[in-house]
């Protein structure tokens, strides 16, 4: 039950996206069509899981233990920056389907903060392996939903008569807003 | 091809190696001054429901089950009790309490340290006027909102929070309660 | 064409309004104007020391690996940043709290080691890396200041008696306020940058 609470915090109330304000570069950058939504929120989702289970394992027996916590935040980004390297190499030898849909967003997510995002925020909350685990599940769910809604949005604003002054990014951003309000809608759903 | 690697692996130990010793230093530098910080933050909180005392209650605690209880002095003798209370009922989170009582068992003081309520709403809780409430009663007793057939005042609008801060203190009184039987 | 350096960062390639750069701090950190302030000038530090350093750096670092030495530099910079804010200024470092070690992944950082510092000279960098992090700065603090003033009803913590309009200060707010901020600055600008 307590995991169950854990993951839909972390989807819906406290999304990623809409709540905590983490990855917002590709949510502008990538929705403007849902097939490259969908791309990206696989392969943010995968990296997120992969990144936040390896850095936990490192900050729980070396950074803690050897009392280097202020090396947090350069071990992390370096851990994140040589797995999407190595995931990018990996799927590009052994599936070049998937790299075919993926591969294009690999190199972006080095600098998503949604990644290095859920990992401090796994660090900062003492979070034991499991419970990081189910938190990072439902952020990476999270990101997903509000990036595929968003871009489902943004298609249907493209055959609207948008303001000059208000075309492309403005626009995008007061759709954002008003659907942030819906996921505002959520909060107390855990209770 | 060989030296160009080696030069790429050398050129990067070299810049990682000034990196960690700089983070090192500034490390050693700050660690006092953020340790006093902290601290500091949370002795504010013990003074806002303590009576006055002069120890240093958060080094004087007792621990039971693995939470502290923190004592207050004055002179040698005990004044009152402080101790931390979490519910994660919260409308948006956790909320985090720390509640003072007496020698006698009755509360002296409530004060949130840790919330994130809606501002406008639930962010009431803060208030001196909600909180005061919980004042001059007893430490056993099980505090409830209105709604749930307690005494605890709920805002038009906002039941959930001063649920959360019921929930919340009843814990830190569940400690406080040990503590006051504590025999030393 | 020094002071070109400095002042092509303020509007027009300003980073939020503009380049839309570091939006996810320039959102979620601007409740309130002094909030904002200091997130920007946080960044401008990192921005400027690692433009500095990375200018020096640059005949040193070979080609293939800067991006994972820019890296390092960025976030041993961060780093500081982070613990100086966290002794000297430890309340505002609360309330910027997640959004400080992020910095590291701030796109306007690492953009400006790549396109700029890694070309030019260490007085040219060091203006370029002041000039677009006072340039994000002004972005939040603009942004800051509506999301204050219609949110809470004050001005730098100084009220100004108006009625707070909530919404403003909650997530959606942000994204509303930018956005409206956002084609007011297209409006302004349009057709003479």
């Amino acid at each position: 039950m307590e995991y169950l609470l854990l993951f839909v915090s972390a989807s819906l109330v406290n999304n990623f996206i809409l709540s905590r304000f983490l990855g917002i570069c590709p949510f502008m950058g990538v929705s403007r069509t849902l097939d490259t939504a969908m791309g990206m929120s696989f392969a943010v989702a995968f990296v997120m899981t992969v990144s936040a289970a390896v850095t936990w394992v490192i900050n729980a027996f070396v950074l803690v233990p050897f009392e280097l916590v202020y090396l947090q935040t350069i071990v992390f980004i370096l851990v994140i920056a040589s797995l999407v390297q190595f995931v990018e190499m990996v799927i590009e030898k052994s599936s070049p389907e998937l790299y075919a849909a993926l591969g294009i967003f690999l190199p972006l997510i080095t600098t998503n903060c949604a990644i290095l995002g859920a990992v401090l925020i796994n660090v900062q909350q003492d979070f034991g392996f499991i419970k990081m685990l189910v938190f990072t599940l439902g952020s990476s769910v999270g990101y997903g939903i509000a990036l595929v809604l968003f871009a489902g949005l943004r298609e249907r604003v493209a055959f609207s008569n948008v303001p000059t002054s208000f075309k492309g990014a403005p626009v995008a951003f007061v759709t954002a807003g008003i659907l942030a309000l819906a996921f505002m809608g959520f909060s107390g759903l855990v209770k | 091809m060989r030296n160009d690697i080696i030069r790429y692996a050398l050129t990067l130990s070299v810049i990682a190696l000034l990196s960690a010793l700089l983070m090192a230093f500034v490390y050693g530098l700050t660690k006092p001054a953020i340790d006093e910080a902290r601290r500091q933050d949370f002795l504010i909180g013990l003074n806002a429901v303590l009576p006055e005392y002069d120890n240093s209650p958060d080094l004087d605690a007792i621990i039971i089950d693995n939470q502290s209880v923190y004592v207050a002095k004055k002179g040698g003798a005990i004044v009152g009790y402080a101790a931390v209370g979490h519910s994660p009922k919260g409308y948006g989170g956790t909320v985090s309490v720390i509640v003072g009582a007496l020698a006698d068992s009755t509360i002296s003081g409530v004060v949130v340290v840790k919330h994130t309520e809606t501002p406008g709403l639930g962010d009431r809780i803060i208030t001196a006027a909600f909180l005061s409430i919980f004042e001059g009663s007893h430490i056993s007793r099980e505090y409830a909102v209105k709604a749930d057939g307690g005494h605890v005042d709920q805002f038009s609008g906002a039941t959930i929070s001063p649920r959360a801060v019921c929930d919340a203190v009843n814990t830190a009184n569940a400690l406080l309660v040990k503590g006051l039987e504590y025999e030393y | 064409m020094n002071i070109k350096n400095f002042t092509d960062g303020l509007i027009k390639n300003n980073a939020v309004f503009k380049q839309m750069l570091g939006l996810c701090p320039a959102l979620a950190v601007t409740t309130t104007m002094l909030n904002g302030i200091a997130m920007g000038l946080a960044t401008t530090a990192v921005l400027a020391g690692s433009n500095v350093v990375i200018s020096a750096l640059k005949s040193v670092i070979p080609n293939k690996v800067r991006i994972p030495a820019y890296i390092v530099v960025i976030a041993t910079l961060v780093t500081m940043v982070d613990l100086l804010m966290n002794a000297y200024l430890h309340d505002l470092h609360k309330v910027l709290g997640l959004f400080i070690p992020l910095i590291v992944v701030n796109c306007i950082v690492l953009g400006r080691a790549e396109s700029f510092a890694s070309k030019n000279g260490i007085f040219a960098s060091l203006l370029d890396g002041l000039g677009n992090g006072i340039g994000f700065t002004l972005g939040l603090a603009i942004l800051a200041a509506v999301r204050e003033i219609l949110g809470s009803g004050t001005i730098l913590g100084v009220s100004l008696s108006t009625p707070p309009i909530i919404v403003f200060i909650l997530p959606p707010g942000a994204f509303l306020a930018l956005g409206f901020l956002m084609a007011g600055y297209n409006r302004l600008f349009k057709g003479e940058i």
